[in-house]
C-alpha cells in the first residue's frame, strides 16, 4: 500500500461521494423543505443521464452541460405542480408509493423507448484524457500530454481521470452555489423561514407555494447537474436510477433526514468506505482476505449505515421530531 | 377611480357607507367540526374591538378564518375589509390585502435573527414601515436585532411579533392574546406599544383572555359564544356590566 494508491483512493472516494451527495442533496432539500421523501430521485438522475446522452450527440457536450440541468429545472416544477403537491398533506408512506410509482415508470418507459442495456456515454475529446498529479522531483517525461499537477506528497506520479477529476469539481461548486443560495440570498431567507413555519410566511403575505416549487425544480436541477457529469461515470442504462437512489437515500439517513451537513458528510463517509475496500481488496495478497474484502466490497455501505444507527438512530446530524 | 365609477347609481342609493371590515354570517370548520357557526360584526375604521368569550368559545378560529388560514376552513359568509372581499383570498393574498394576524404562541421563526424575521415580513408587496422606524419605536428590538429571535424573552417576543405585523402595510391587525403567559410588568410595556397602535389610528381586533385589559384599550366589545357573537356592544358597557361578563366571560 503506497502513499500513491492511497491517494488514488481518496479520489475515488470523493467522486463516488460527490455522486451520491448530488442526489441526496436534492432528496434532503426536497424533504428538509417540502417534507416529501422523494424515490422518484433517481429518475430524475435517470432523465438527465439520456437528456444528457442525446443533447451531447446532437448539440455537443457544452450546449448539454447548460441545457440538460434547465430542461430537469422544469421537469421538477411540472412533477411538483401536477403530482407531489396533492401529497403534501398525506402520510409519508403514500409520498413513497407515488414516488417510487413514478420511478418506475420512468425506468420502464426508458427501457422500452431505449432498450435495457448500457447505451454509450462518450466523454467531449477535452474531458477524456488523465490528470497527472507529481510528487517532489519526480522524472515526468514530457511526452505525456494532460494537465499536471504538483503533489509534493507523492512518491513519482500517479494519474487520476480527468472526468472524474472534474465531477468532483462541479459538485463541490454545485454544494458551494446552493449552500450561498440558501445561506447569503433573500431568497434563502425566506426558504428557510418557510421549512421553520410555512403558515406564519403566509400570513405575512409571502407565496410560500410557489417558492417550494422553486425549490423543487432546484432539487431536479442537481439531479440535473448530477445526471449529465455522472453519466459518462455511472453509465447510462434503466437500472442505474435504482441503483443510485438506494446508497443516496442511505444518505441522507446516515446524515439525519433534513440535514444537508449531514448528507455531504455521510455522502463522503459512504463514497471513502468503498473506495478503500475496493482498493484494499485489489492490493491485498492473501487470497482469504482478498475474497473477505471483496464480499465486503458489495456491502460496505450498508455496513456503515447499520452501524451508523446503531450509534445514532437520528443519523449523524439528525434533529429529534423528524421523521418519527 | 374614475368619476363615473365613484358615480356609480348603487352606491348613491345604498343608505349608509360600507363598513370598513365586515364579517357576514361566517361560518367554518376544521374538518368535520363545525367551530365558527355564523359569526358577524363589523368594525369602523381605526376602531379597537375586544373580541372575548370563555375558552374554547371560537375566538382564535375567527382570527384565523378572518386572515384565512387554512384551517378552520371557510365554508360560507362573506369577509369584507375596506371593499375587498377577503372571503375569495388565499392566506397570503389576505396578507397582501392588509390582514395581519399576530398569532397566540407569537410564532417568531426559530434560527432567525430578529432582524430576519422583520426583512421575511417586508419580501411580500406592500411593505410598511422600515426598519428604521420600527428600531426607533422598538429600541430592544434594535439592541437585538443580530440575536436570534427565539433566544429572547416572552415579552421580547411578543414586541417583535407586533413589531412584525407594522412591518407590513397593515389595515386590519389581529391580535390573539398579546398578554399570554407575560409577567405584569411586561405587560404594562405592551400595553403602552398597543396604546401607541391606538394612537396611530390601525384598526385593530383583540383576542384576550385579561379582559378587563383588552376593554380598557377598546372601543367596542365582541362577545362569541359557541361559534357565534352573543353581544355587541360599547366597550365601556361590559366594563359596567357585571351580569355580562358573569355569564359571557365568567369574570
Ligand atoms: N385544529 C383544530 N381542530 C379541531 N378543533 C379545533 C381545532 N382548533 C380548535 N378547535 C376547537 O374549536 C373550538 C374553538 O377553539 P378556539 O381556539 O377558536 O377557541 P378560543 O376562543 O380561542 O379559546 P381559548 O380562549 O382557549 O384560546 C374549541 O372547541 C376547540 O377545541
Ligand atoms: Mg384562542
Amino acid at each position: 500500500m503506497t502513499i500513491n494508491s492511497i491517494f488514488l483512493m481518496v479520489l475515488t472516494g470523493l467522486q463516488l461521494g460527490a455522486i451520491y451527495a448530488l442526489i441526496a442533496l436534492g432528496l434532503t432539500l426536497i424533504f428538509g423543505t417540502l417534507g416529501v421523501v422523494n424515490f422518484a430521485h433517481g429518475a430524475l438522475y435517470l432523465i438527465a443521464a439520456y437528456c444528457a446522452v442525446f443533447a451531447a450527440q446532437s448539440l455537443g457536450f457544452g450546449l448539454a452541460i447548460v441545457l440538460v440541468p434547465i430542461i430537469l429545472f422544469i421537469f421538477g416544477i411540472a412533477m411538483e405542480r401536477g403530482l407531489i403537491r396533492f401529497f403534501y398533506q398525506r402520510p409519508h408512506t403514500d409520498q413513497i408509493l407515488v414516488t417510487f410509482g413514478i420511478a418506475i415508470v420512468v425506468e420502464e418507459v426508458l427501457k422500452w423507448m431505449f432498450g435495457a442495456n448500457n447505451i454509450p456515454f462518450a466523454l467531449p475529446s477535452w474531458g477524456a484524457g488523465q490528470v497527472l498529479f507529481y510528487g517532489l522531483g519526480a522524472n515526468v517525461p514530457a511526452a505525456i500530454p494532460g494537465i499536471r499537477v504538483p503533489m509534493p506528497f507523492l512518491e513519482g506520479f500517479a494519474f487520476f481521470p480527468a472526468w472524474r477529476l472534474l465531477l468532483i469539481i462541479v459538485t463541490a461548486v454545485t454544494i458551494f452555489a446552493l449552500f450561498a443560495l440558501l445561506q447569503f440570498t433573500r431568497f434563502g431567507l425566506v426558504l428557510r423561514a418557510g421549512m421553520r413555519d410555512p403558515e406564519m410566511l403566509r400570513f405575512l403575505g409571502v407565496n410560500v407555494t410557489i417558492r417550494f416549487s422553486i425549490l423543487f425544480g432546484i432539487g431536479a436541477m442537481i439531479a440535473g447537474i448530477a445526471g449529465v457529469f455522472g453519466g459518462p461515470v455511472t453509465q447510462v442504462s434503466p437500472t442505474v436510477g435504482m441503483a443510485l437512489l438506494v446508497p443516496s437515500f442511505l444518505v441522507v439517513v446516515i446524515g439525519g433526514m433534513g440535514s444537508m451537513l449531514g448528507a455531504l458528510v455521510a455522502a463522503l463517509l459512504l463514497g471513502m468506505a468503498s473506495s478503500f475496500t475496493t482498493g484494499f481488496a485489489a492490493a491485498v495478497g492473501d487470497p482469504t482476505a482478498k475474497m473477505a474484502l471483496t464480499a465486503l466490497q458489495q456491502i460496505v455501505v450498508y455496513l456503515v449505515a447499520v452501524v451508523v444507527l446503531l450509534i445514532r438512530p437520528r443519523g449523524l446530524f439528525g434533529k429529534k421530531g423528524i421523521f418519527e | 377611480m374614475t368619476i363615473a365609477a365613484e358615480a356609480r347609481p348603487a352606491d348613491a342609493v345604498a343608505s349608509a357607507p360600507a363598513p370598513f371590515f365586515a364579517a357576514r354570517d361566517v361560518h367554518a370548520y376544521y374538518g368535520e367540526s363545525y367551530i365558527v357557526q355564523g359569526v358577524d360584526f363589523e368594525v369602523r375604521e381605526k376602531e379597537i374591538v375586544a373580541l372575548l368569550g370563555r375558552n374554547g368559545a371560537g375566538k382564535t378560529s375567527t382570527l384565523r378564518t378572518i386572515a384565512r388560514a387554512a384551517q378552520p376552513s371557510l365554508k360560507s359568509g362573506e369577509i369584507w375589509l375596506g371593499g375587498m372581499p377577503l372571503h375569495r383570498m388565499s392566506t397570503h393574498e389576505a396578507a397582501r390585502a392588509g390582514v395581519q394576524l399576530v398569532p397566540e404562541d407569537r410564532r417568531i421563526i426559530p434560527g432567525l435573527t430578529v432582524e430576519q424575521n422583520l426583512i421575511v415580513a417586508q419580501v411580500a408587496e406592500r411593505p410598511g414601515w422600515p426598519l428604521a422606524q420600527i428600531y426607533e419605536h422598538f429600541p430592544r428590538l434594535a439592541e437585538r436585532r443580530r440575536q436570534d429571535a427565539i433566544t429572547m424573552s416572552g415579552g421580547e417576543q411578543q414586541m417583535l411579533a407586533v413589531a412584525r405585523a407594522l412591518a407590513r402595510d397593515l389595515k386590519l391587525l389581529l391580535l390573539d392574546e398579546p398578554y399570554e403567559g407575560l409577567a405584569p410588568t411586561i405587560v404594562r410595556e405592551i400595553e403602552s406599544i398597543l396604546q401607541e397602535v391606538k394612537r396611530i389610528g390601525i384598526t385593530t381586533i383583540i383576542v384576550e383572555q385579561n379582559a378587563i385589559a383588552a376593554l380598557q384599550l377598546a372601543d367596542r366589545a365582541v362577545i362569541l359564544d359557541m361559534g357565534t357573537v352573543a353581544y355587541q356592544g360599547p366597550a365601556q358597557e361590559v366594563l359596567d356590566n357585571a351580569d355580562l361578563r358573569h355569564q359571557y366571560l365568567a369574570i
